[in-house]
């Protein structure tokens, strides 16, 4: 029989490739009508505060993560790591290694799975420079790891019975390198003459557009000039489980591997192909996740050297990486470095704005959103490289390249406002075209108290100086057609909803409940979730905000889907149409009469009824806006900040659960505080390695100094549809905190981390310029 | 105020004022002073040099441990340099993993535990110098069933994202407010200054952890303390 031909539309929809978003236009078929959230004030549970389903877990310490799960037989695996930035390895032997009691198994890192970015560098000086292996560690293939391109690349790995063993026989392994030349330090790569990290130079134009002599001369005529550049470090996402796996095969046909990953479906087929087996006998498992925030795609180079020493051993190994490991291979977020020149006329017009941007990306190409970014000067120009240094490569982090973009271009706005003396919201307001932020500049300017700030940067008395910033972030936030929700209403009133996806603390589970329970007319304790896990129906990899928008119209259009299903079952016993049946309190009724749930349900066929989902495009919208403000005190007699309060902004369509929607959100602004005043990867460019690779020196922001954090969720946005809030909501306030140093003590600092030296070095500057 | 978790008084055998972050275990790891020094040393010796042939130098010792964790006298053969908290996750049957693994060197409280009602970070105490001791890990703190008010208001509160720090967090501020039964939210910030969350958790942890106080003093108005026993 010829089945009719399905009515196809093309809608734009983010791809996210290892946490980085392209928009790529897909075929979706056209199912005509969808369901619809309703307003916003309509629902019940949806757009209120939920308590976490899987918070009681959690705080006693049941929730079972990847890095707890604990097999018989189970190895634990340890990986050796170069310590050089750039070194031939002339003799590997594991030998000794291998004598000590307890170990299990030892293997070298094949050249193919060197960490992303360096492979083709390596592969080409692989061929010109064999060398000696010793002990019994080769692939098959003998195709071993030759070069070394960054500090802390994986050269061995080890399994034993205990992670001390493996620690041992981690140091028992002989490595002899031969130093190469390196070039750790951006501007240093950039010389004619610098050590080479790609075979094609270290430079790459990415691109360029706009005209640059058009931009010179609208810029000349201009009455505010401001020419300045700006650095950003890598920035490391520390999520607090680090990544890894553990991988139970032991020699059969199948396997199971449990992940700390952000993307359940993006393990099976890695894990499969390392073990020799078809994808679809191997299961992924994420139960409960520890943090990813970008940097947890795939198997990765740790996971693939798990499933190499469980093949080897036939038994579990647990490849969890160390806190050094997290550190030197496991990602990070790309410096930058940004040649900005802008003008405006005193009017407030932002007229022209020439930019050159680098990507710091080590080995790989980094990223960094384009100039002008959310202003629209009439003239602009821009021209965008990636430089490569002997360094890890970076990968996607929470807004991949937006803060560092949204940092360098609010700084300078703050400056021409300040050089044409206007107040930098107004100058804001002025150059946005976007309406949306000139009201969520309002609702925060009056949570902060903008009008009680300096009027004159640095004009307040004393040496403790007060000072406020506000900057602005963009973002997609919608997502696409990945997911397949089930919904499954048992005889006995029991429901289950199940689809793979991953919660990774961003309160997955949580909707995932909620959204069934809220259409069913239930409470969120009468529904169970089941996700985390490959067998169950797709879902997409958490990157890219993508999570929200992806899942929850699938989950909508199952638990609508589930509804019509049970509503049919019902109705006949009520007397009315399966479409009057109303689901509310934990009860079906209509037609004057009313049904308990589990009564209801007993009129259901014995095997219950099932229900499926999937993704319906006007359920979630695109394009989110986002403002902070943050308010700052200087001492400058030590150039000490301290961070005072800060207050986030953010449209999000529906929120499906305020309180966790509030946690994210401060949780934004804390890793952006962060990226503001105290983080940074410190190298040393002489030896090539990085100077603080742990927690006690890598500083990350404590409770000591936590501002007062208000998250606003701006309830003005009308959309009916779900966005993700997960990068929108660390986006701007670098860039607010940069300008609030600046309003407080007249310092502009333009190279992040804003440390006390940094301001007393400006302020010395500045002492000397007027004597 | 020192961290509560600095202070090693309570190890007789300790030198003098070792100071956690200095404690390093493991073979041939130097401690240093400057924190760059720190970490060249580790360059040098985790990795540059190769033990010698053999690995002679890793016989450690086996050693027998009855470790009492949550009121229950838990037995494990561990090596002598095994930590508590690598001897709770990784020998103990069942494993006893609430206290979670993150830095291993003393800086983020994830692996905070009760020693003797005195929370310690796990990763810096050797399991054989935690027999004879009463341990409570998180799971001792409270269960699903019954959750401390801690846990209560950690719920209540979303003082939890990922939830992989809160482990640390709660066991740290269940002690705290044992000892100071009515904080102040600087007082609770400096608490758990020993403790990070890489979510961003910290303000509704401070929401929970005044909360939970009032619920205390509230079911137990004679339990409150004199502000003299406060320490500041
Ligand atoms: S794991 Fe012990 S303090 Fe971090
Ligand atoms: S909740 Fe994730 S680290 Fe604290």
């Amino acid at each position: 029989m010829q089945q009719p031909a399905k009515k196809m539309k093309k809608v734009m929809v983010p791809r996210v490739v290892d946490g980085k978003e392209t928009m790529v236009e897909i075929e979706v078929e056209d199912t005509g009508d969808s369901p619809k959230w309703g307003p916003n004030n309509a629902h019940r549970l949806l757009n209120k505060n939920i308590t976490r389903v899987d918070a009681p877990l959690k705080v006693t310490g049941a929730a079972i993560y990847s890095y707890d799960v604990r097999l018989p037989g189970m190895l634990y695996g340890r990986i050796l790591r170069s310590p050089h930035a750039h070194a031939r390895i002339t003799k590997l032997d594991t030998t000794a290694a291998e004598r000590i009691p307890g170990v299990r198994a030892v293997t070298v890192v094949p050249s193919a799975a060197v960490v992303e970015g360096s492979q083709k560098a390596t592969e080409e000086a692989d061929k010109k420079n064999p060398i000696k292996v010793g002990g019994t560690a080769q692939p098959a293939s003998n195709a071993v790891l030759k070069i070394v391109r960054f500090e802390g690349e994986p050269v061995a790995a080890v399994a034993a019975l205990t992670p001390e063993i493996a620690d041992d026989a981690i140091r028992a392994i002989v490595v002899e390198y031969q130093a190469l030349p390196h070039a750790v330090e951006a501007r240093l790569a950039m010389k004619p003459d610098a050590p080479k990290v790609m075979p094609e130079g270290n430079i790459k134009a990415a691109s360029k557009s706009g005209d640059r002599e058009k931009v010179a001369a609208a810029i000349a005529g201009c009455d505010a000039i401001i020419e300045a550049e700006y650095s950003t470090p890598t920035v490391h996402h520390a999520c607090l489980e680090t990544h890894g796996m553990v991988v139970d095969y032991r020699g059969g046909n199948t396997a199971t591997a449990y992940a700390s990953t952000q993307g359940t479906f993006t393990i099976p087929g890695d894990t499969a192909k390392e073990l020799g087996l078809p994808e679809s006998a191997v299961t992924a498992v994420v139960e409960h996740m520890g943090g990813g925030f970008g940097a947890k795609f795939g198997i990765g180079v740790e996971g693939k050297l798990a499933c190499q020493l469980s093949k080897q051993t036939k038994a579990p190994v647990k490849m969890m990486l160390t806190r050094t490991d997290e550190f030197l291979f496991a990602g990070n977020r790309s410096g930058s470095w940004q040649k900005l020149k802008g003008g405006a006329m005193a009017d407030g017009t932002l007229v022209a704005l020439d930019a050159t941007q680098y990507r710091l990306g080590g080995l790989g190409d980094g990223s960094q959103a384009n100039q002008p970014y959310v202003y629209r000067p009439t003239q602009s120009y821009r021209e965008v490289s990636s430089v490569y240094t002997n360094q890890d490569s970076s990968r996607a982090m929470r807004a991949p390249g937006h803060p560092q973009a949204s940092f360098a271009i609010e700084c300078l706005i703050d400056d021409l406002a300040a050089k044409i003396n206007i107040d930098p919201i107004v100058f804001r307001k002025k150059n946005l075209p976007d309406t949306i932020y000139h009201r969520q500049i309002d609702r925060g300017a009056r949570e902060i108290g903008w009008e009680r700030r300096n009027k004159t940067p640095g004009g307040s008395a004393g040496p403790l100086k007060r000072g406020m910033g506000c900057a602005v972030g963009t973002w997609g936030a919608g997502g696409g057609p990945s997911c397949v929700v089930d919904v499954n209403v048992a005889r006995d009133g029991a429901v289950v909803v199940a689809v793979g996806s991953q919660d990774l603390g961003t309160g997955t589970r949580t909707y995932t409940r909620a959204i069934i329970a809220e259409e069913l007319g239930l409470s969120i304790s009468d529904v169970l979730e089941k996700i985390g896990n490959s067998k169950l129906g797709n879902a997409n990899a958490s990157g890219g905000s993508t999570t929200v928008p992806s899942l929850a119209p699938a989950l909508k259009d199952a638990a609508v889907n589930a509804r019509l299903a049970v509503a049919g079952k019902v109705a006949p016993l009520l007397g009315i149409k399966p479409e009057e049946v109303i689901f509310a309190d934990g009860k079906l009724s209509g037609g004057g009469k009313s049904l308990a749930w589990k009564q209801a349900c007993a009129a259901l066929p014995a095997s219950g009824i099932s229900a499926r989902g999937a993704w319906k495009e006007p359920l979630q919208a695109r394009g989110v806006h986002g403002v902070c403000f943050a308010e700052v005190e200087v001492d400058i007699e030590t150039g000490f900040v301290r961070p005072i309060k800060m207050v986030h902004v953010q449209d999000i369509g529906l929120p499906l659960n305020r309180l966790a929607v509030a946690s994210q959100i401060n949780g934004g602004m804390i890793q952006s505080l962060g990226m503001a005043l105290y983080e940074g990867r410190v190298m040393d460019a002489q030896l090539g390695i990085m100077l603080n690779p742990s927690f006690n020196d890598y500083k990350l922001p404590g409770t000591l100094e936590m501002p007062q954090l208000v998250s606003i969720i701006d309830d003005e946005d009308l959309r009916e549809a779900v966005l993700g809030v997960g990068e929108p909501s660390l986006i701007p306030a670098v860039g607010a905190v940069a300008n609030a140093v600046f309003n407080a003590c007249g310092i502009r600092v333009r190279e992040l981390p804003i440390t006390p030296d940094k301001i007393l070095m400006g302020m010395m500057k500045e002492e000397r310029q007027k004597s | 105020m020192a961290d509560e978790r600095d202070d090693n008084s309570n190890k007789p055998e300790a030198p003098p004022d070792p100071g956690r972050r200095k404690f390093l275990k493991g073979v041939g790891v130097v401690g240093a002073g400057a924190a760059i020094a720190d970490q060249l040393l580790l360059h040098a010796s985790e990795q540059a040099k190769p033990a010698a042939a053999g690995g002679a130098s890793v016989e450690q010792g086996a050693a027998d441990v009855v470790l009492n964790v949550n009121g229950q006298k838990r037995t494990a053969r561990v090596e002598t340099r095994t930590t508590l908290l690598n001897a709770m996750r990784n020998h103990l049957e069942p494993q006893v993993s609430g206290p979670k693994l993150v830095c291993d060197q003393g800086t983020c409280g994830a692996c905070t535990v009760l020693l003797d009602d005195k929370p310690v970070y796990s990763c810096l105490v050797l399991a054989v110098d935690a027999t004879n001791k009463k341990i409570t890990t998180v799971e001792g703190l409270g269960t699903l069933g019954k959750l401390n008010e801690v846990q209560t208001a950690f719920v209540e509160k979303d003082a939890l994202m990922c939830g992989f720090c809160t482990p640390g967090f709660v066991t740290t501020i269940s002690a705290y407010l044992k000892k100071n039964p009515n904080p102040s939210l600087d007082q609770v910030k400096e608490a758990c200054k020993g403790n990070f969350c890489r979510c961003g958790t910290y303000p509704h942890v401070f929401e929970a952890a005044l909360s939970a106080a009032k619920t205390i003093a509230m079911n137990n108005p004679l339990a409150l303390g004199t502000e003299s026993e406060v320490r500041s």
